[in-house]
């Protein structure tokens, strides 16, 4: 499989190792997060949560599936439709307006239920798509997404059909109401830094190593002494349990699911996020998200006032992703640290023909 | 056939590598006939053959990464046939390959560090190796080994070959190896490289024994204490390195196609 | 087949005997305790044609991807927009001219012709990079679905059957027997029928085609080692765009089957999508064999289930694709 092409830079820029964390040093990396931090005094509601916070949980879902290629070279299309099991089965265990369907547990076993549901749908998908190697993954999962769709669609016993699951209750504790806007912000922002940090910390650690040893070599990685498969298969997991948290925000975000949800469209968006963001770092997907979201939200207006079709929202993104994938090996992350590179040399070159 | 091979067959039980019948096909083509041999725990051991004689298909048998078709493998007296490569190596069987295996994405020292772990507990832990992990003192001294201290934080896709070929073989010395086997380990290094190979190879514990691939006679000769002859997928001679040497069936067939 | 009984005595038993128990209901008259238990013969044996003649369809649609995946390990996810193209094109000129046979001709050649210039233009730029080809194939996909929203807008169109196969024709099975003695017989729409034997017949002459020209056995032998291409010297780019041809103009002749008994708007190159994958997966990437028996079951699967137990449709299909890659990952008719 030819991934080398998409993580050629992955590790060169985390040299300084095992020890402290590298973004520690990097000041950029401060000042982002203190503009994530302040944002409720920058945003209104709705900037709050329909562009950030939606950027952050679908960068959420989009990491789960950065994590699975970038360090482990397997493509899975699935990620969104996990995301959405879990918010399915949040609507499912927890309160909603379908009484008939909903078990109405109180969320602080729904949300477990969920996650672990979550994780072993998606790890026994993995368990399937690891019986073959390479671009088949891509198939396998995305044909896993599909008839997950149809079947959501067909099933109304569990999944309540094409109208889905409505006015899913969400949390009030210690007197706050967790849906309104600004601390459904900030929770929002605190599951997408752990599951940022949690990425981060995991590729150092011998089991993300392994996992990139798995990518460059699977059979040297067996003339080590791993057993590859499993590791896939834990990798699997450990996507699936992220990306089960995304859909849990997600399915609270928007208090309904339907299959509209988890349709095969949404499914190709996570893989148009992390790789148009980049796919080798974490940082991407969520970069990703945010150019996905901004152009979802905005497209309309710029295209009409480009006297355009503002219906044409899916073809900018189509082209935006072709471009991508043409002109960058690493989504818009490789584009600025090739400009930067460039930006880097250019004077220098100068500086140095001039000493010569 | 039967000079060495029985000689050595009487130990039997306590040999450290132990085919019987190996044969194996990759469709008509049978890379490996019906071959037998013993080699002893410590024994070090060369095998020659022209190009496409099977040699490099004996080891992967051997390792698992392709199962025989026919036969019995038993290591350290275990029957591992039908075991997968990672659990031999568990066993402490170990490898290079031919064509460099490496993970280039990686640093030369988490290459290391991935082969150490990958023989020891932990293989699926979160948890970041300390500044005090015993496991990164290993692969320290591994990289040292191999002379690669200087380039340890490199990317391994930005090596020279010579240096990917320490490397190679770094991996296979990592943990408690009971048995290497070494797939042309001397190709395409310098006269001097050679030498820290032959170096490298001579300062094994002596408790380690392995079979060394190499085209070059004056390295494999230097390093073994006998040799195997191999001719289209079968064994057709065991003998000492003299013996080999001097043996005008075996200069010719060897000659005549090795050096291509 | 000799060998497959040999090496898999279990398996090939439950196959003949499933196979068996097939022939039994289609051929025999249902006992009353039969029909109480499960329905009509009638349904039964509709469910069964329209299941052969969806499988009909779906093969037209796979054999073009299971050939490209297999010459080029292109695994192309715009092939279902392919499909939908090849539908509002023979929409389009079925309605101006009014001949059915002259919307195929156009259809295979316009697809055709824009499977060319995907090879040519993009494709050959990547070989070798299967990843990023399968994502440029993604994009593709969604910039193809707007741009035919755009120009057809959301509408169902069908495409008219000629007078000359409307109607239905009478089949030699019996579905009951009356009162009277007197048995019934099935009555099937003709255009299914032919469809059906049109696309049997393509097939077939695929077969052939792969089987025992010069450049099928380059195909086949590409298909199996690609190593082999670069070494017989031929011009490997021109078999590329050849097949690549061939195949995106079968998908286009889909279209218009797909068109004419069923209908087209935007998502069914979605959906037709699936279908491919899951018969090439379930048959074996690169089989065009492979993709004959897995659109068959497929297409079985889907009109069965949705017959007999309808909310759980989806999950048989599934289930045949988990089941073919728990115990032969390679998929049932490919070979390695
Ligand atoms: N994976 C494989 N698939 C098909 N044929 C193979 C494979 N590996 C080796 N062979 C064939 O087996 C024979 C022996 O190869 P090999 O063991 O690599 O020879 P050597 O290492 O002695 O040069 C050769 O004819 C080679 O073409
Ligand atoms: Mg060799």
């Amino acid at each position: 499989m030819s991934l080398t092409q998409l993580h050629a830079p992955a590790t060169a820029v985390e040299r300084p190792r095992f020890r402290a964390w590298p973004e520690l040093n990097n000041p950029a990396a401060w000042l982002v997060a203190l503009i994530l931090l302040i944002m409720p005094l920058i945003a209104s509601g709705f900037f709050l949560i329909e562009i950030f916070g939606t950027t952050l949980i679908l960068g959420i879902i989009a990491l789960s599936l950065m994590f699975l290629a970038g360090y482990g070279g397997m493509v899975s299309l699935m990620q969104l439709t996990i995301a959405g099991f879990a918010g399915y089965m949040v609507a499912v265990f927890g309160v909603s307006g379908n009484a008939n369907i909903s078990l109405g547990w109180p969320w602080w076993l729904a949300t477990p239920m969920a996650l672990v549901l979550a994780t072993i749908f998606g790890t026994l998908g993995g368990a399937l798509a690891v019986r073959t190697e390479g671009i088949y993954t891509i198939m396998i999962t995305l044909a896993i997404g599909a008839a997950f769709y149809y079947f959501t669609n067909q099933n109304w016993a569990i999944f309540n059909g094409h109208t889905g699951i409505n006015t899913v209750a969400t949390p009030h504790v210690l007197g706050i109401d967790w849906r309104s806007d600004i601390p459904f912000y900030y929770l929002i922002l605190a599951v997408a830094a752990l599951c940022y940090f949690a990425v981060q910390y995991v590729s150092r650690a011998p089991f993300g190593l392994a996992l990139q040893g798995v990518r460059d070599n699977a059979r040297r990685m067996a003339a080590l002494g791993f057993n590859v498969n499993a590791h896939r298969v834990a990798a699997y997991a450990f996507a699936s349990f992220i990306a089960g948290l995304g859909g849990v925000l997600q399915v609270w975000n928007y208090r309904q699911i339907s299959p509209g949800s988890v349709g095969v469209e949404r499914c190709i968006d996570i893989l148009i996020i992390a790789v148009v963001g980049g796919i080798t770092r974490p940082i991407g997907p969520f970069i990703g998200a945010l150019i996905f979201v901004i152009l979802r939200t905005f497209a309309l207006d710029v295209l009409i006032k480009f006297g355009l079709d503002g219906n044409r929202f899916r073809l900018l993104i189509g082209l935006g992703f072709l471009a991508i994938v043409f002109w960058s090996s690493d989504g818009v992350i490789g584009l600025w640290e090739r400009w930067r590179r460039r930006q880097a040399r250019s004077p220098s070159s100068t500086a140095g023909s001039r000493h010569g | 056939m039967d000079s060495v091979a029985h000689r050595l067959s009487a130990v039997g039980a306590g040999a450290a590598l132990e085919l019987r019948g190996v044969t194996r096909l990759f469709g008509a083509l049978a890379a490996l006939t019906d071959v037998t041999m013993t080699v002893r725990p410590g024994e070090r051991r060369a095998v020659l053959g022209s190009n496409g004689a099977g040699k490099t298909t004996l080891f992967n048998c051997i390792t698992g990464d392709f199962p025989p078709s026919s036969g019995t493998i038993r290591f350290f007296g275990e029957d591992v046939t039908r075991f997968p490569p990672y659990e031999r190596i568990r066993r402490g069987l170990r490898r290079t390959y031919q064509i460099s295996a490496l993970f280039p994405g990686l640093t030369v020292q988490d290459n290391v560090y991935l082969a150490c772990r990958g023989v020891s507990r932990g293989r699926f832990s979160f948890l970041r190796p300390g500044v005090n992990d015993a496991l990164m003192h290993a692969t320290e001294t591994l990289v040292q080994a191999v002379h690669l201290t200087p380039v340890k934080d490199q990317r391994v896709a930005e090596l020279a070959h010579g240096q990917q070929r320490q490397l190679e073989i770094a991996l296979a010395l990592a943990g408690a190896p009971r048995f290497i086997l070494f797939d042309e380990p001397a190709a395409g290094l310098s006269p001097a490289e050679r030498l820290e190979l032959i170096e490298i190879l001579t300062s094994l514990p002596a408790h380690i024994g392995y079979i060394i691939i190499e085209h070059d006679m004056d390295v494999a000769l230097r390093v073994v204490e006998s040799v195997t002859m191999m001719h289209n997928g079968r064994v057709f001679k065991e003998g000492l390195p003299r013996e080999i040497e001097s043996d005008p069936e075996a200069q010719e067939l060897y000659l005549g196609g090795g050096h291509e | 087949m000799a060998r497959f009984i040999e090496r898999h005595p279990a398996w090939a038993l439950i196959a003949i005997i499933a196979v068996a128990l097939l022939l039994w209901l289609v051929f025999a008259v249902w006992p009353p305790g039969l029909e109480q238990a499960i329905g009509r013969k009638r349904v039964f044996l509709n469910a069964i044609f329209n299941g052969i003649t969806l499988g009909g369809l779906y093969f037209l649609v796979a054999s073009g991807f299971t050939l490209i995946f297999g010459l080029m390990r292109n695994v192309n996810l715009a092939h279902g927009s392919l499909y939908l193209f090849g539908g509002y094109v023979g929409y389009a000129i079925s309605a101006w001219t009014g001949s059915w046979i002259l919307s195929f001709v156009i259809a295979f050649l316009a697809v055709a012709l824009v499977g060319v210039l995907l090879q040519i233009l993009v494709f050959r730029r990547m070989e070798g990079q299967d990843l990023r080809q399968t994502m440029v194939t993604i994009g593709l996909a969604i910039v193809f679905a707007d741009l035919m929203l755009w120009v057809f807008g959301g509408d169902f169109y069908q495409i008219q059957t000629p007078s000359w196969l409307v109607g239905p024709v009478q089949l030699p099975f019996i579905t009951a027997v009356k009162s009277s003695g007197e048995p019934v017989y099935l009555q099937y729409p003709m255009v299914r029928l032919a469809i059906f034997v049109a696309s049997v017949i393509i097939g077939i002459a695929m077969w052939l085609a792969l089987n025992r020209t010069r450049i099928g056995m380059i195909v086949r032998a590409g298909v199996d080692d690609r190593d082999i291409l670069a070494a017989t010297g031929v011009q490997i780019q021109v078999v590329f765009v050849l097949v690549f041809a061939l195949g995106a103009g079968l998908a286009g002749i889909a279209g218009v089957v797909g068109g004419t008994f069923q209908s087209i708007s935007p998502g069914e190159d979605t959906r037709f999508l699936l279908a491919s994958l899951v018969v090439v997966i379930v048959g074996g990437m690169g089989s065009i064999p492979g993709a004959a028996l897995g659109a068959v079951i497929i297409g079985l699967a889907e009109q069965l289930g949705s017959v007999y137990i309808p909310t759980y449709a989806i999950v048989v299909t599934f289930l045949i694709m988990v089941l073919v890659l728990a115990l032969r990952p390679q998929g049932l008719l490919a070979r390695r």
